[in-house]
């Protein structure tokens, strides 16, 4: 029983469910078994089709059997450190089957897809939960003996094929099964299932696992055309002027926005506005100056009913909306929006005075989460896309809104918080310029990120600024720490649970 | 159900000394048509529930045999008509998931085993156990041994597996005892060859049918039978299932040269074993060992003569045996020291007592063994290494991760209508406050798992509501119940609805009514609209609820969250007393998709007019706040990089998965979320009209759309850039 024995070729494919791993099993099946050779799979299917991981593992003995010779006993687990195929449909998969041991520097041939499904945990957070891969996409790299990474969803989807089928591509490439690439596209015409775009996509992988593709990286985004605008020149040119080179590209998108949102005057503000903390933040870096800019423009253009209707009545966005259904040129393409205007969006838009007896007296009888207009708005006909557009030219009406008045006065609190830190010390400034980000969203949430952000203004920012000329060593450095711990526990749950009691427990420290 | 197994069937039809090719479950089912059985009934669950699926669709074959198919509603339905082989030389045989279905079946498996059978039956069992398992961890081992039934645990290879079913059913009748055949998960799929023999038409059928009754009151489950029964047990069927399975070498025993020590092991482990032995070199890859195997194919009864014969002389032997209790190695230690015989058992010391043996776990246990015992002549040392190396591999992959990956829990299909059902139960909490829900068994126990995480407490199919019996009068409000359709038809219509409703309870029921068995492979329930027989079973859960009394019934169709939302705030809050049953009606998308994609291709390809509906988010208009996604967790509802210079928090995106199901855009409706969802539906074929009415929107649309946003020009030195890269 010397090393040189014969053994089993292993493969194993981490899939997850609805990828075809049960028809990529089948092909290599009927692939060993025209090339006579001793084949055996197993699955773990469980729950397969509900969008769990399922893994396939398979053993082919390289050599012919003769007739009535005694058969090799194959596993029907994989063993850590001899896998010789190791395929991962998607690259934190890949990750996985590290981590359980499958792939070894001797030993293992990798395949993965470097494209992502996020897990759950990463998409529901509430700012962004998502793992950062390029350590993972190095750690693969590391253990296996063999990387053959690339886009396989991307290859599948420009190839006009499936994901199982440029996989099985990719495996017959690496030439480490006992099979010739011959016999595996045999495999796929015995099938007999859009045998075309298998084979498409089976050519594919092949080449990708030869070397004989550069990798595939997303396209980089083409930098939009530089259409000279007299309108926004102007703003360029004081942007250009008064700002430092870090900020500049932020600034300048975020007047611009201002300018998309209202009028020349409004992005005038923003730029006004933004002047004070410049001032203030001239020892800095402007990264200050940047991160407010970028909060304030947000800020400035919250999401009332008219900017939504502006961004929904736009030619290019029908564009997108037709793209992202996949519609070819000459199909029509109905199109149903889901509004449901409430007291609030309809406040926004009256008479301050107005607008704040409505208000009080919705949250008084308890009507302001109640009262709502459920639309399903078609706006792919005339009249639909007509209310929106009318909604939409409602802008110049905005200033004279209520809303307009609540938050413009917000927005002040907030800048003076942040101009006051900045002319302390930057990290507490970051930090507070940061909360506004606590603010997103729509109705409840909109509400419910406001009123965290408020919460942090009373309890931490402000009276940190009323101490102002504390002496004591770290007093801004904890400061800030403080803010940054709140606002990311205020991002941890929806019910503000956890902002909760991370203030008690700030409370407590400080007491 | 949905799915056609038409290449299955035909292999089912292999004649004398053809060469099978497939899955062990469907050799299995081979196996049962070539040793001539009259009868087959069983209840879905993985990872068994092809046996059935395909017989269902081999109709023609098994109306050729005579054979009789029971797609029973329970596990306790398909045990008790293994009493067919109690009073007639009938073979027969059941099927389901283990040890969840034993579990059911056993009141009638208790009493069949007591009365004993005179044609063979055969329980087919697969052992959801391990990696995959959707169920409790148990060993059906215990229920063997406490009604004596016998156990076969093959080696997971064909071959073995269909010799074992032919034994099995001669073992069944010289000893009149049922039969269980142990199957795990990967053995269940594992996929190989085997020759085949020709279907053997049954003695007695539907094609010969059996004239008289068959009296017998010993075969009568009531004193004074049963106590003749039990003693029978241990006097005449014990004794003749031990003489049959040493007589006919059921058990293997494979010899080794280190005759020093030996391992034992369960037949499903061997594979596992030999390739573990093969690891640290002492077998090779075509199982000749150089340590003497003794492979248990029956695992119950223990054959104490072999147990000795193979221990005799040796130092110390390994008892590989998965699961817990270590009911083998106990008995093996029982059997040594009545032999008395010195040699040492090991077993549970080096191998853990709970969960799967994996390679790596059996590898582990050798190694453990090995340095143990420290036999002469082996390398213990290089077990020893190949252990090491296991670890490091593991430990440098860790570390270059930087930590485990996340997990990757099951979900709710895309467009899965029971998601809305739980999207409506969150938005509820808003209102009033979170309450006890007991869950159920089904896809939607899902529920229980991100992003919900709805439901208490699991008790056991079809137990939802019996299981909130307790809970419910001590608690401050209603507490919720669910059920699936399928637990509603296995027992829950009695256990739940009418013991409910005798109580006097006041809870809420949920009966999620997809149409199918879902979890199991989408088999058609009482309540289908299709039935083996084509048509619908005839069966309604309204009905049968009416029947059993429930007043307080609604329906509701579930897509529409605003509406479940609603009912399911009227059963919380109304006077009226008692059980208040909500039925959430929504067909299984798999199976609906799986039907409706043929049938709009096919459309489409004749030129009719399809719409093909699909969901969008705005981009630009979505915050990245993602409680869209917290309320629904559809995996076609993702995130993607933030299109805005200005936002870093990713935007919800839907991706090319979807099935247009419309979830997202009523959860957001309902709960209110914000304006960024759209439907859009593509037409396939429009007719003239359309096509014309069409272009004529589209033109005024254009000339009425909001002006464009004016690019921000560029900054000095970004100018340069993007000309230096044209």
């Amino acid at each position: 029983m010397a090393a040189t024995d014969p053994r089993p070729v292993t493969l194993m494919i981490a899939a997850m469910g609805g990828e075809g791993g049960g028809v990529l099993t089948d092909w290599i099946l009927t692939a060993a078994h025209e090339a006579h050779l001793v084949a055996q799979n197993t699955a773990i299917p469980g729950v397969a089709q509900r969008t769990g991981a399922t893994t396939y593992y398979m053993e082919i003995f390289p050599e012919r059997m003769p007739d009535g010779a005694s058969e090799p006993v194959m596993s029907i687990y994989p063993q850590v450190g001899d896998v010789d195929v190791m395929v991962a449909t998607e690259l934190v998969e890949a990750g996985r089957a590290c981590q359980n041991g499958y792939v070894t520097p001797d030993r293992t041939t990798l395949i993965a897809s470097t494209h992502r499904v996020y897990a759950i945990a990463e998409k529901t957070a509430m700012g962004d939960g998502r793992l950062d891969t390029t350590q993972i996409e190095t750690a693969v790299r590391r253990m296996a003996k063999r990387a053959v990474l690339f886009d396989v969803a991307r290859a599948a989807r420009d190839n006009g094929s499936v994901i199982n089928a440029v996989i099985l591509g990719a495996i017959a490439g690496t030439g480490v099964l006992p099979i010739p690439a011959e016999t595996f596209e045999r495999a796929i015409r015995a099938e007999g299932k859009s045998v075309d775009a298998n084979l498409r996509g089976f050519a594919y992988g092949l080449k990708a696992a030869k070397g004989d593709i550069v990798e595939l990286r997303p396209r980089a985004a083409k930098p939009a055309a530089a259409t000279p605008s007299e309108v926004l020149a102007d703003f360029r040119d004081r942007v250009v002027r008064d700002y430092p080179q870090t900020a500049r590209e932020i600034v300048l998108e975020g007047a611009a926005r201002c300018f998309d949102y209202q009028d020349a005057p409004y992005a005038t503000l923003y730029l006004d506005r933004l002047d004070r903390i410049a001032a203030a933040d001239k020892a800095g870096d402007g990264t200050v100056t940047r991160e407010t800019g970028r909060h304030l423009a947000l800020w400035m253009t919250y999401e009332d009913v008219i900017r939504v209707a502006q961004i929904k009545t736009r030619t290019a966005r029908l564009d997108k909306v037709r793209a992202g259904a996949g519609a070819k040129p000459d199909q029509p393409v109905i199109a149903t929006e889901f509004l449901k205007p409430g007291i609030d969006e309809l406040c926004s838009i009256l008479p301050p005075v107005l607008g704040a007896r409505v208000i009080a007296w919705a949250d008084r009888t308890g009507r302001r989460d109640r009262l709502h207009l459920g639309l399903h708005i078609r706006t792919s006909t005339v009249f639909g896309f007509l209310m929106l557009r009318l909604m939409a030219a409602l802008k110049p009406w905005r200033r004279r809104g209520y809303r307009y008045g609540v938050e413009q006065s917000l927005i002040e609190r907030w800048l003076r918080a942040v101009e006051a830190a900045a002319g302390r010390d930057a990290g507490l400034a970051r930090e507070i310029a940061e909360c506004a980000r606590l603010i997103k969203g729509y109705s409840d949430t909109h509400r419910r990120g406001m009123g965290n952000f408020q919460r942090l203004m009373d309890t931490l920012v402000e009276p940190a600024l009323a101490a102002a000329g504390d002496k004591r060593p770290d007093f801004y450095a904890n400061a800030a720490a403080a803010i940054a711990t709140a606002r990311n526990a205020a991002l941890a749950d929806p019910e503000g649970q956890a902002l909760t009691r991370t203030l008690d427990q700030l409370a407590t420290a400080r007491a | 159900m949905e799915r056609s197994f038409k290449a299955e069937v035909e292999s089912l039809r292999l004649g004398e000394g053809e060469t099978f090719h497939g899955e062990g479950i469907l050799a299995v089912t081979k196996a049962l048509l070539q040793s001539g059985v009259s009868y087959v009934g069983g209840y879905q669950g993985a990872p068994v529930s092809h046996l059935i699926d395909v017989l269902v669709d081999a109709k023609p074959l098994l109306d050729e045999l005579g054979v009789h198919l029971e797609t029973s509603t329970s596990e306790a339905a398909a045990a008790a008509m293994l009493g067919a082989s109690i009073n007639y030389p009938l073979r027969g045989a059941a099927t389901w998931k283990a040890t969840v279905g034993t579990n059911v079946a056993s009141d009638a498996l208790s009493n069949l085993a007591s009365a004993g059978v005179k044609g063979g039956a055969l329980i087919v069992i697969g052992e959801d156990y391990g990696e995959g398992a959707s169920i409790i961890q148990e060993r059906s081992h215990a229920f063997a041994m406490k009604s004596q039934m016998w156990l076969l645990d093959p080696r997971p290879n064909l071959p073995t597996i269909v010799n074992m079913v032919e034994r099995g059913f001669e073992l069944s009748e010289v000893s009149n005892t049922p039969v269980m055949l142990e199957l795990r998960i990967r053995a269940c799929h594992v996929y190989g060859r085997f020759k085949t023999k020709a279907n053997r038409r049954p003695q007695f059928s539907r094609h010969d049918l059996i004239e008289r009754p068959d009296f017998d009151f010993s075969r009568i489950c009531l004193p004074p039978a049963t106590y003749a029964q039990e003693r029978h047990k241990v006097e005449h069927r014990m004794p003749a299932a031990i003489r049959y399975v040493a007589e006919n070498r059921l058990n293997e025993m494979f010899p080794g040269d280190a005759g020093e020590i030996g391992v034992i092991m369960q037949g499903g482990l061997y594979n596992t074993v030999v390739r573990a032995l093969h690891q640290v070199g002492l077998a090779d890859a075509f199982g000749r060992s150089r340590i003497p195997l003794y492979v248990l194919n029956v695992t119950y009864p223990l054959i104490p003569d072999e147990v000795a014969k193979f221990c005799v002389g040796k130092k110390a032997v390994l008892m590989v045996e998965e699961g817990q209790p270590d009911y083998l190695e106990q008995a093996i230690n029982v059997v040594l020291r009545k032999a008395d015989l010195q040699t040492r058992v090991h077993g549970k010391d080096v191998l853990p007592m709970a969960g799967e043996y994996t390679s790596e776990t059996v590898l582990r246990g050798v190694a453990g063994f090995l340095e143990k015992v420290a036999p002469r002549n082996i390398d213990v040392a290089r077990a020893t290494s190949r252990v090491k190396t296991v670890d490091e591999h593991k430990a440098q992959a860790l570390s270059l991760l930087g930590g485990p990956v996340p997990p990757r829990p099951p979900s709710f299909c895309t467009g899965c209508p029971e998601r809305p059902i739980f999207s409506a139960l969150k938005i509820l909490e808003r209102d009033l406050g979170p309450t006890h829900i007991s869950a159920d068994i089904g896809c939607h126990t899902f529920s229980t798992l991100p992003p919900f995480n709805l439901g208490n407490t699991v008790l056991g199919y079809g137990l939802g509501l019996a299981s909130s019996a307790g809970v419910g009068p001590s608690f401050n409000k209603r507490v919720i119940s669910m059920m699936g359709d399928g637990g509603f038809w296995h027992n829950g219509l009695t256990n739940g609805v009418a013991s409910a409703n005798f109580n006097r309870n006041d809870g809420v029921l949920v009966v999620v009514k997809n149409g199918y068995s879902s979890a199991t492979g989408w088999q058609w329930l009482p309540s289908s609209l299709q039935s083996r027989s084509a048509g619908p079973g005839g069966m309604t859960i309204e009905g049968a609820l009416k029947g059993v009394g429930v007043k307080w019934l609604k329906t509701v169709y579930t897509y529409e969250v605003s509406k479940v939302v609603k009912v399911l705030k009227e059963a919380m809050t109304t006077a009226e007393r008692g059980l208040k049953v909500i039925i959430a009606e929504g067909e299984c998308m798999l199976a609906k998709q799986r039907r409706v994609r043929a049938e709009d291709a096919k459309k489409i390809k004749a030129g009719k007019r399809v719409a093909m509906p699909k969901f969008g988010v705005d981009d630009q208009v979505c915050t990245g706040d993602h409680s869209c996604i917290r309320l629904s967790g559809c995996p076609s509802l993702s995130v993607k990089e933030n299109p805005d210079k200005l936002r870093r928090d990713p935007v919800a995106t839907v991706i090319e998965t979807c099935v247009g199901c419309g979830n997202c855009g009523e959860v957001s409706h309902a709960a209110i979320l914000c304006p960024s969802f759209y439907k859009t539906e593509v037409v396939y074929n429009p007719g003239a009209l359309e096509r014309v009415l069409d272009g004529i929107r589209r033109r005024v649309i254009a000339w009425l759309a909001t002006p464009e946003a004016i690019p921000t020009p560029a900054l000095p030195g970004e100018a340069r850039m993007a000309e230096a890269a044209e």
